[in-house]
């Protein structure tokens, strides 16, 4: 009887441990979430609280980025303007016409998802420089837009916009951004694990080989871009509301640059390493707040080191340290 | 009429200075292969040396022009040797998207070092660099603007000449087709690299420093001519230094043509509105050629 029941309890951890699996959690991944998802608990400081959440949040859009330039190899340098069009989107659709936020992040999540599509199919053909260089021109148009526009926008003086949850705490807000960030881990370790993402993975390798065996990259590229992009507005969506003013600036070219170093420090292809990278640099930026120009020369510095001399970037790093530890491991095992 | 004309000067001196910066950009990405995202920031540096000789060392102002195109001409060099020599050594594969990231931090590091050094503080020339205005078709056009479109054209012309007329010119177009060949017949690839690269940021400084008179130095003052000379760029074809030249002009024209229609806060949208249909429907650009650099992959 006792080892009938041990035999179900095996059955049912492993089968647990195979719907984490499943969802793209390794079990350092489910730990680290753990750590991070129980943090409000332990500390209930407000300041510490909301840089924990603009570091999920500069988290979350590192993996969203990383989803198309460690995937298919394209640099999507107009990030800042999806991050844009959520945000503008839900406060215009909040502040104006008095729509529910959450239908209005949905609306943003959506927005974002046509807007990366529409620009997908023009830019998908464009090979490398030219593809980043058109994302970037739409991002310095919408800034140019959100600028000029004041009767939509209310011009460079900002744009005020409502919490989502009325609470002193940032608690709630935590809990929000930590779903956001769960979500976007799942469906991106969902997609690059399936079928569509090893055809990504082979698009990002070589175009040509991918097309040789079959694969129509411009059809994969652009339902990664879509995805990619899609989850930058329901990102900067959530922005809008938790910082409770929105600037054209949001649009500029160095909100996109902090993203992109981050998910470059991180690792490319890796998604997972554009969260370390935010978790373990922001918060130590935050320390540097009074000197944002030595904040920014790091970020610069650890980007040009990373490109020339260790492209795996914290990923790449983390994975050698997990091999040597799984080796000692399965040494130990074995006596 | 009237204002036709004065349109048309305004806009051939306003394109001149983008073609100065353009034709930089070019021959980078034309030699070295490179997507030059730090072009910006060489042309802030200049702005900055023209400062420092103008007010600080009192030059006469050729002479402080010169000074940041010779000054900016050493530290491109040092760019080039500290950053693109190991990168190149390192990378062979994707080696244009590198660049284009490389050159980003290298952007980055640059404009914050500057702010660390001089602070936000503008720092302008009070009164430009030349008192007084010209007649031009009976229009009154500052000395400033004239002569230092005058000095952006000399120094696009001397390019010209160097690259057509001299043995390293020849040499860096000979590499410019095939580096390979060129380091056959015995060029060598390193320094023509290192001399490429500070050429350009040399052309840079100097359209900074000659717009010195109309745009102060501030950290952040290269942007605008980057994201313009890269619609220059993409305007007429990458990589097509003669070309270039043209696509300036255009763009000044475009532009002025925008301000007077909708107003000088739409003219970005205008113009970035024109670049995104032109990557639609040529992507190689107006004088694009086959087998320079194509867009589509």
């Amino acid at each position: 009887m006792p080892e009938k029941q041990e035999g179900r309890a095996n059955t049912t951890k492993r089968s647990v441990t195979d719907a984490f699996k499943g969802l793209g959690f390794s079990p350092a991944g489910i730990m680290a979430m753990l750590i991070l998802g129980l943090m409000p608990v332990y500390i209930t400081d407000n300041a510490f609280l909301r840089v924990m959440i603009s570091s999920m949040m500069y988290g979350a859009f590192a993996m969203a980025f990383d989803f198309t330039s460690g995937f298919i190899n394209i640099t999507n340098f107009g990030y800042s303007a999806f991050w844009g069009i959520g945000a503008y989107t839900t406060a215009i659709l909040m502040m104006h016409y008095g729509v529910n936020p959450w239908l209005g992040m949905l609306a943003g999540f959506l927005l974002a998802g046509v807007a990366g599509f529409g620009l997908g199919l023009l830019t998908i053909r464009l090979g490398g420089i030219f593809a980043s260089c058109m994302t970037w021109f739409l991002a310095l148009a919408l800034f140019a837009v959100a600028t000029n526009w004041v009767g939509l926008t209310e011009g460079s003086k900002g744009m005020s916009v409502d919490p989502l949850i009325a609470s002193d705490s940032y608690t709630g807000i935590f809990y929000i951004m930590f779903a956001i960030v769960l979500i976007v881990y799942v469906v991106l370790m969902r997609v690059s694990n399936s079928n569509i993402g090893i055809a990504f993975r082979a698009i990002g390798q070589d175009t040509d080989a991918a097309q040789a065996a079959g694969i129509d990259p411009a059809r994969y590229k652009l339902i990664n871009f879509t995805i990619s992009c899609a989850l930058g507005g329901l990102i900067g969506a959530f922005y809008a509301h938790f910082s409770g003013i929105i600037i054209p600036k949001i649009f500029q070219t160095s909100n996109t640059v902090e993203i992109m170093a981050l998910s470059y420090i991180g690792g490319r292809g890796s998604i997972w390493g554009g969260l370390l990278g935010a978790m373990l640099l922001l918060p130590v930026m935050d320390y540097m707040k009074g000197m944002m120009e030595w904040r920014l020369i790091l970020y610069g510095l650890f980007m040009i080191l990373a490109m020339i001399f260790y492209p795996a970037g914290l990923s790449g790093l983390i994975n050698i340290v997990r091999g040597h530890i799984g080796r000692i491991l399965h040494l130990s095992g074995k006596d | 009429m009237d204002n036709i004309i004065y349109a048309v000067i305004i806009s051939v001196i306003r394109g001149g200075f983008y073609s100065l910066m353009a034709v930089g950009l070019s021959l980078v990405f034309g030699v070295m292969n490179i997507a030059n995202f730090a072009h910006g920031e060489f042309y802030m540096l200049g702005a900055y040396f023209a400062y420092c000789g103008s007010v600080v060392f009192r030059l006469n102002p050729f002479l402080s022009i010169l000074f940041a195109g010779a000054a900016v001409f050493v530290i491109g060099v040092g760019v080039e040797k500290a950053v693109f020599v190991p990168l190149r050594v390192r990378s062979k594969k994707n080696w244009l998207m590198n660049t284009f990231l490389l050159t980003l931090g290298i952007s980055i590091i640059m404009q914050n070092l500057v702010r660390v050094v001089v602070g936000n503080r503008n720092y302008g020339l009070r009164r430009g660099y030349f008192q007084g205005n010209m007649q031009i078709f009976g229009m009154g056009i500052s000395n400033d603007r004239i002569i230092c479109f005058l000095i952006s054209m000399a120094a696009i012309v001397g390019l010209m000449l160097f690259l057509n007329r001299t043995r390293l010119g020849r040499a860096i177009r000979a590499v410019s087709q095939d580096a390979t060949g060129a380091q056959l017949v015995g060029i060598n690839l390193g320094f023509i690299y290192s001399f490429t690269f500070g050429l350009s940021c040399a052309l840079a400084a100097i359209a900074g420093a000659c717009l010195l008179f109309k745009d102060p130095a501030t950290p952040i003052v290269g942007l605008a001519p980057l994201y313009k000379s890269w619609f220059v760029l993409i305007l007429v074809g990458m990589g097509n230094v003669g070309a270039s030249i043209i696509g300036g002009i255009i763009v000044g024209f475009l532009e002025t043509l925008a301000v007077d229609w909708l107003g000088s806060g739409w003219m970005d949208v205008m113009s970035l509105g024109i670049i995104m249909l032109m990557l639609i429907i040529k992507p190689n650009g107006l004088f694009g050629k086959k087998g320079v650099k194509s867009a589509v992959e």
